[in-house]
């Protein structure tokens, strides 16, 4: 593959920029890597739970003592009990959504497939297992609801403290659509899409073990969770505990994707067995229950899209019916029913759009916060939008992006809900994007696969990343809420011996953070990678942290590489006081530092080596002037994004701090017999700004590009009537395995953030441009083929399939009509 | 993922292996373990007792015989292959083999494995019911042998019984074969699958898989239709599409047996 | 003992040591692995068998150690992960892994390097069909596989 490379600005000089070798690997490439399901203690018993099988039953009855009198069996743990003993987790929306109740355990009734009922612990794994076979549950099936517009209806409502299954709704309305409507000379109508819910599916599962100190009521979690700061405030609550008494620990994690976000109801079960049964307790996931008892991504259904524009081929801005599924319970919902509008306008110059959002509750899973959250199933609408449009009206796709795309001149760009997009030169990535994938011999191709038997098809995907959330844009969902703005956490400090020592408020699950980090640290200090130790993992204890502290949304080069930067120039600071002090008469501006030393800047002999200035600080202060004793040689720093408080009323405001850009191009053939897909060139052009480690940010833009393919043609969540989830496993829910990738060209431009340290942006997120590029390249194969319209985000064979047999079908769904 | 409780037995014999099974209405065989481990993981079926194949060296063995093939039933699919006598007699079993899901899989998985356990999406019954292979089972009154469709009798179930081992699998001279399947993923588990062969004595053999309990055998592509008369709806396929495929397969099938020379 | 039991001792080589261990007959190998003798670089990924997170060489064959018996393995000489660095020197093979960012979270990567190495142990210069065939048991949610497949090509050389 290629990677072509433009830097706009000035290259940036030292590590920061370069491949330097990941610290990581050398623990990980010889199975040394402690993940959760290493960590052991003595006397740990091991959890089963015992899962409900029905999507929707009221529970009347529970008996654990078979299990109990199985020998080796330590306890058992109910729903009754977890009632008693915690409160619900908090809510985050107004009500009814408010109002619903979520606990550990099913309290009374189950409502979705798998859902925990009961733990069992005993000695051994199988021994909890085969416990949890005896435990006996009643149960009454009450009717099921897998379709959200039918749950929309309330017939049958599945949280009675609620009273409906609308989690929470509003109109969003920004510009002047019925302008748009009167000024345009057509409009397209699309009555319905579908984004299917899907998941990242992280290889390791979710997991912990929880100890219990019972003198000092404290818990120890040792856990792979993402966001221990949330789940702290989701926990302590629940538990009726102070938020100091959890403690978790995180060393190396197996993938996130934002799936172990919302692991809190298991955590509290876990943490009541461990002070219940006097004993560390250990849990780990099955790969079956992470499918149908985790969290799934958000499936949204659009309805009723109408989008104006004129001759021209100019879209003036779009209005829709949004309906979001978010499963059994909320728990970090309804956040996705704001996080879209980062993005709302795409990629696009569209000044009018209205949006009319509700979220349901349905017996499925519950949703969390998976890689993309909430944008990419927006971005998902306005590309498909694009699509259609251009489709429709015999518009070039391409020409009609750049006609419509947000330029470059125009950045900053404030976009119709006050969000402003940093930089980026779309244009220029889509013209790289078609380079890569040799647009120029589409044509000739197109023909080539004819003459096999097959339609060839091109799609263009384009997509933002937004990254650093602004936290306040909860509060345009429940100005209730007490959440705004964010931040990041990062200690830097020069120990006795003089080795810096660097601890990180994040949790990475892969993204190299101890490598990243090390590069800032060196750059700022002089010295290498190799001589800044990283702390390893998360712990709450000793890594310092704040509210927003984790690694989710696309944000660790923006706020966690700033909160390294911060801490590291405070503590260079220090460094070159004490080197002052002792060197230079006080004055810092006569001293650098650089090779491990501060020294005089005319002359690099009046030197004093790290291990010098630590060792004076730390045990032999009384030789320093009084005006240096405040160094303490450990600095801590908080980065906090320049955010305000969105406007309520207008539902107004900067939600996001930087924006990476992914446009991507996809080249399929389709069995015209069969329906099979196959995806045979791929082109992925990147840009998020300066590219703190070009192998790191590449390695990102590769996994976001294979979860994308996967999710547009075999990864689905699909449930039957009952409830039951028809894709519980790697057998029937397809990932991409080595053989099902295709050819992938990458390519980058890196357009600085005006917003950032290092004119960085966060990514890794990627937006779905995989899965929009191969919906469009679909729609595009099967043109000649009777123009059925790609209408759902997966595209298996039998959809292809469907859709070549009755493309009259889904042409129903578009039409367009003058103005 | 945790299995039940069960017994483990590793016989030194054939003969061994017979009586194990025999003693016990719960003992299943033990080949490689690439689909009754997993069974038993998910504890959809927990034997009592497992009877481990694995050491049994009269079970292994490729040899051509007559043209064609006697295979042991322990035969892996990695053995099919690399076995040259396979290249030279049957080269099909060694092409379809090497779409069976991966390298791991291959190397534990046999063929005798694939055909008792009869699940519908198996690549070998397919292909062996067109190929016209013959199955020899051994019990404790001796040995008999089978034909392909009398050996496949319904979803999860052949004609092995209670106290019996399939010890090996013939197959006649031939070489005009071919295989088609539309998989889950490069290869996957199977959707629709079709094998042709059109060397056999009674004329060509297309045998459909995924369609039914067993494979559906026809003489000729336009017989599918007809043939086919409940094929299963699920996440993968409706019905429709299923019936569809297997009229599109079948004919590619046929197609890459008419490709190759006769022998 | 020839009847059926239902639980025996094993004696098993991992990676040049030898263990001698009473297990029940139900064991799968990767938990006797990771439970009983602590060796826990190897890894867990699904419940079915298709992922190869598993994956260990027994006797000199690459297999999926989830399906298959600790009791099956009784005599056997196994290789995992950990065996692969003597006294902390990397490998050729982990040393490509880790120049070309073949591993983000690390969690696929013991299984990965068992396939890779069962690879170039028979085939030293594979061509990239063949390399992804090689890795097609072993699913890794991070990468993409790009890289993988170039470590792979790179340590072949």
């Amino acid at each position: 593959m290629t990677t072509v490379e433009e830097r706009v600005e000035a290259p940036q000089k030292g590590f920061i920029g370069q491949n330097v070798p990941r610290k990581e690997d050398k623990r990980l490439v010889q199975g040394q890597g402690v993940f959760v399901d290493d960590v052991k203690r003595h006397g740990m018993g091991y959890v089963h739970f015992v899962r409900a099988p029905y999507a929707h039953a009221n529970i009347t009855g529970i008996d654990v003592s078979k299990a109990l009198e199985l020998e080796g069996v330590y306890g058992t743990l109910i729903g009754e009990e977890v009632a008693a003993l915690t409160d619900p987790f908090f809510e985050l929306s107004t009500p009814p959504g408010a109002n619903i109740k979520d606990y550990a355990l099913a309290v009374g009734k189950v409502r979705f497939m798998g859902e925990p009922v009961a733990a069992v612990v005993a000695r051994t794994r199988e021994l909890a297992r085969d416990a949890a076979e005896l435990v006996e549950v009643d149960y009454e099936p009450l009717p099921v609801l897998v379709d959200g517009e039918e749950a929309a209806k309330d017939e049958v409502v599945l949280h009675d403290e609620a009273g409906s299954n609308t989690v929470w709704q509003g109109v969003f309305d920004w510009g002047d659509f019925d302008g748009a409507m009167a000024e345009a000379d057509k409009v397209v109508r699309i009555k319905r899409l579908h984004f299917d819910r899907f998941s990242s599916t992280p290889l390791e599962c979710s997991g912990a073990l929880v100890e219990y100190d019972r003198g000092t009521e404290q818990w120890t979690l040792h856990g792979n969770l993402q966001m221990p700061g949330v789940t702290a405030i989701w926990m302590g609550p629940a538990l009726r505990c102070g938020l100091d008494k959890l403690r978790f620990v995180t060393q190396d994690i197996g993938g996130g994707f934002g799936n172990k976000i919302c692991l809190h109801p298991y955590y509290v079960a876990l943490c009541l067995l461990a002070r219940k049964l006097k004993r560390p307790v250990q849990w780990t996931e099955w790969r079956t229950d992470q499918h149908m008892a985790n969290a799934h991504g958000n499936e949204r259904t659009f309805l009723d899209v109408t989008v104006p524009v004129l001759a021209d081929g100019t879209m003036l801005g779009f209005s829709v019916k949004a309906l979001d599924d978010c499963g059994a319970f909320p728990r970090y919902e309804p956040l996705g029913c704001i996080i879209w509008a980062q993005v709302a306008p795409g990629l696009y110059r569209w000044r009018n759009i209205r949006v009319d959002f509700q979220q349901v509750v349905t017996n499925k899973s519950p949703v969390s916060p998976n890689r993309g959250y909430s944008r990419m199933q927006h971005l998902w609408l306005c590309e498909r939008i694009v699509d259609i449009v251009a489709s429709e009206l015999e518009l070039d796709p391409v020409e009609v992006r750049k006609k419509n795309f947000v330029r470059t001149s125009e950045m900053p760009y404030e976009t119709p809900n006050g969000c402003v997009y940093d930089s980026g030169d779309y244009a220029l990535c889509l013209d790289k994007a078609l380079e890569l994938i040799d647009h120029g011999s589409i044509e000739a191709r197109r023909a080539d696969a004819a003459a096999r038997g097959k339609l060839l098809g091109i799609g263009i995907g384009s997509t933002l990343d937004s990254g650093t959330n602004n936290f306040g844009q909860s509060t345009l969902l429940n100005p209730e809420l007490q959440f705004s703005g964010n931040n990041e956490v990062a200690t830097v400090k020069l120990d006795i011996f003089g080795e810096i020592v660097v601890t990180l408020g994040t949790v990475p699950q892969g993204q190299g953070h101890e490598t990243v980090a090390a590069q800032v640290v060196a750059d700022a200090l002089g010295v290498a990678p190799d001589d800044v130790h990283v702390r390893v993992g998360h712990d709450s204890y000793a890594n310092s942290h704040a509210g927003f502290s984790g690694t989710y949304a696309s944000q660790f080069a923006v706020t966690g590489l700033g909160a390294v930067k911060g801490a590291v120039d405070l503590l260079a600071d220090q460094i070159k006081r004490i080197g002052a002090a002792l060197l230079a008469g006080g004055v810092t501006d006569d001293v650098e530092l650089a090779d491990g030393f501060v020294r005089r800047k005319d002359n690099a002999e009046a030197a004093i080596p790290f291990m010098g200035v630590g060792a004076i600080v730390n045990a032999n202060n009384a030789i320093l002037p009084p005006d240096v004793r405040d160094v303490t040689l450990n600095a801590r720093y908080v980065y906090v994004p320049p955010f305000e408080l969105p406007d309520f009323e207008r539902k107004f405001g900067n939600l996001t701090l930087t924006y990476a850009t992914q446009i991507h191009a996809a080249v399929v053939e389709i069995d015209r017999e069969t329906g099979v897909v196959d995806i045979v060139d791929y082109g992925a052009v990147d840009d998020c700004g300066n590219r703190i480690h070009p192998q790191i940010v590449e390695g990102q833009v590769h996994g976001a590009t294979a979860h994308a393919l996967g999710a547009a043609i075999h990864e689905s969540f699909t449930y039957d009537e009952e409830g039951n989830l028809l894709t519980p496993n790697f057998y029937d829910y397809h990932v991409p395995h080595a053989l099902d990738m295709p050819p992938m060209k990458n390519g980058y431009i890196e357009s600085p953030s005006p917003f950032t340290a290092f004119g960085s942006k966060g990514m890794g997120e990627g937006g779905g441009a995989g899965i929009h590029a191969v919906c469009a390249a679909i729609q595009n194969a099967l043109g000649p083929a009777g123009k059925p319209i790609v209408y759902d985000s997966c595209n298996p064979y039998w959809r292809v399939w469907e859709m070549l047999q009755a493309p009259e079908r889904t042409r129903e769904l578009v039409s367009v009509s003058d103005a | 993922m945790l299995l039940r409780e069960v017994e483990y037995a590793r016989p030194a014999s054939v003969d061994e292996a017979i009586r194990f099974l025999a003693a016990n209405d719960g003992a299943r065989a033990l080949a490689g373990g690439q689909t009754l481990i997993n069974v038993m993981k998910a504890r959809v079926a927990s034997p009592d007792v497992l009877v481990d194949l694995w050491g049994l060296e009269e079970l292994r063995g490729i040899r051509l015989a007559d043209g064609g093939l006697e295979l042991g039933a322990m035969v892996t699919y990695s053995q099919l292959m690399t076995s040259s006598e396979v290249a030279t007699a049957r080269p099909i079993l060694a092409e379809v083999a090497g779409q069976i899901a991966d390298v791991q899989v291959r190397n534990r998985g046999t063929i005798g494995g694939n055909v008792c356990s009869n699940d519908p999406t198996n690549h070998l019954p397919p292909l062996l019911v067109a190929l016209d292979a013959r199955f020899t089972i051994a019990g404790a009154g001796g040995e008999r042998t089978v034909s392909a469709e009398e050996f496949f009798v319904g979803v999860y179930m052949t004609a092995v019984g209670t106290g019996e081992l399939l010890t090996r699998i013939a197959i006649p001279p031939g070489s005009r074969d071919g295989f088609a399947a539309v998989t889950i993923g490069k290869d996957g588990t199977c959707i629709v699958s079709a094998a042709a062969s059109l060397d056999g004595e009674g004329g060509p053999r297309i045998a459909i898989g995924c369609v039914d309990a067993v494979p559906v055998l026809v003489r000729d592509v336009g017989e599918v239709a007809g043939a086919v008369t409940m094929p299963p709806s699920d996440v993968h396929a409706s019905a429709e599409y299923r019936m569809h495929l297997a009229q599109v397969l079948a004919a590619r099938a046929v197609q890459q047996a008419k490709g190759r020379t006769a022998a | 003992m020839s009847e059926p039991v239902r639980s025996k001792t094993v004696t098993v080589d991992v990676d040049g040591t030898s263990y001698e261990r009473e297990v029940e007959a139900r064991k799968l190998l990767i938990h006797f692995l990771r439970d009983d003798l602590d060796l826990t670089g190897t890894h867990i990924g699904c419940d079915t068998g298709n992922c190869g997170a598993c994956s260990v060489i027994v006797d000199g064959t690459l297999l999926k150690s989830c399906m298959m018996l600790a009791v099956q393995a009784d005599g056997t000489r196994i290789e995992t992960v950990e065996g692969l660095a003597g006294d902390g020197e990397l490998t050729p093979l982990q040393q490509a892994f880790s120049s070309h960012h073949a591993l983000q979270c690390g969690y696929c990567t013991p299984g990965m390097l068992m396939s890779a190495k069962y690879l170039l142990d028979s085939n030293p210069e594979p061509t990239e069909g063949e390399i992804r065939k090689a890795i097609q048991g072993n699913i890794c949610r991070c990468t993409g596989y790009v890289n993988i497949v170039e470590a792979i090509a790179a340590a072949a050389k």
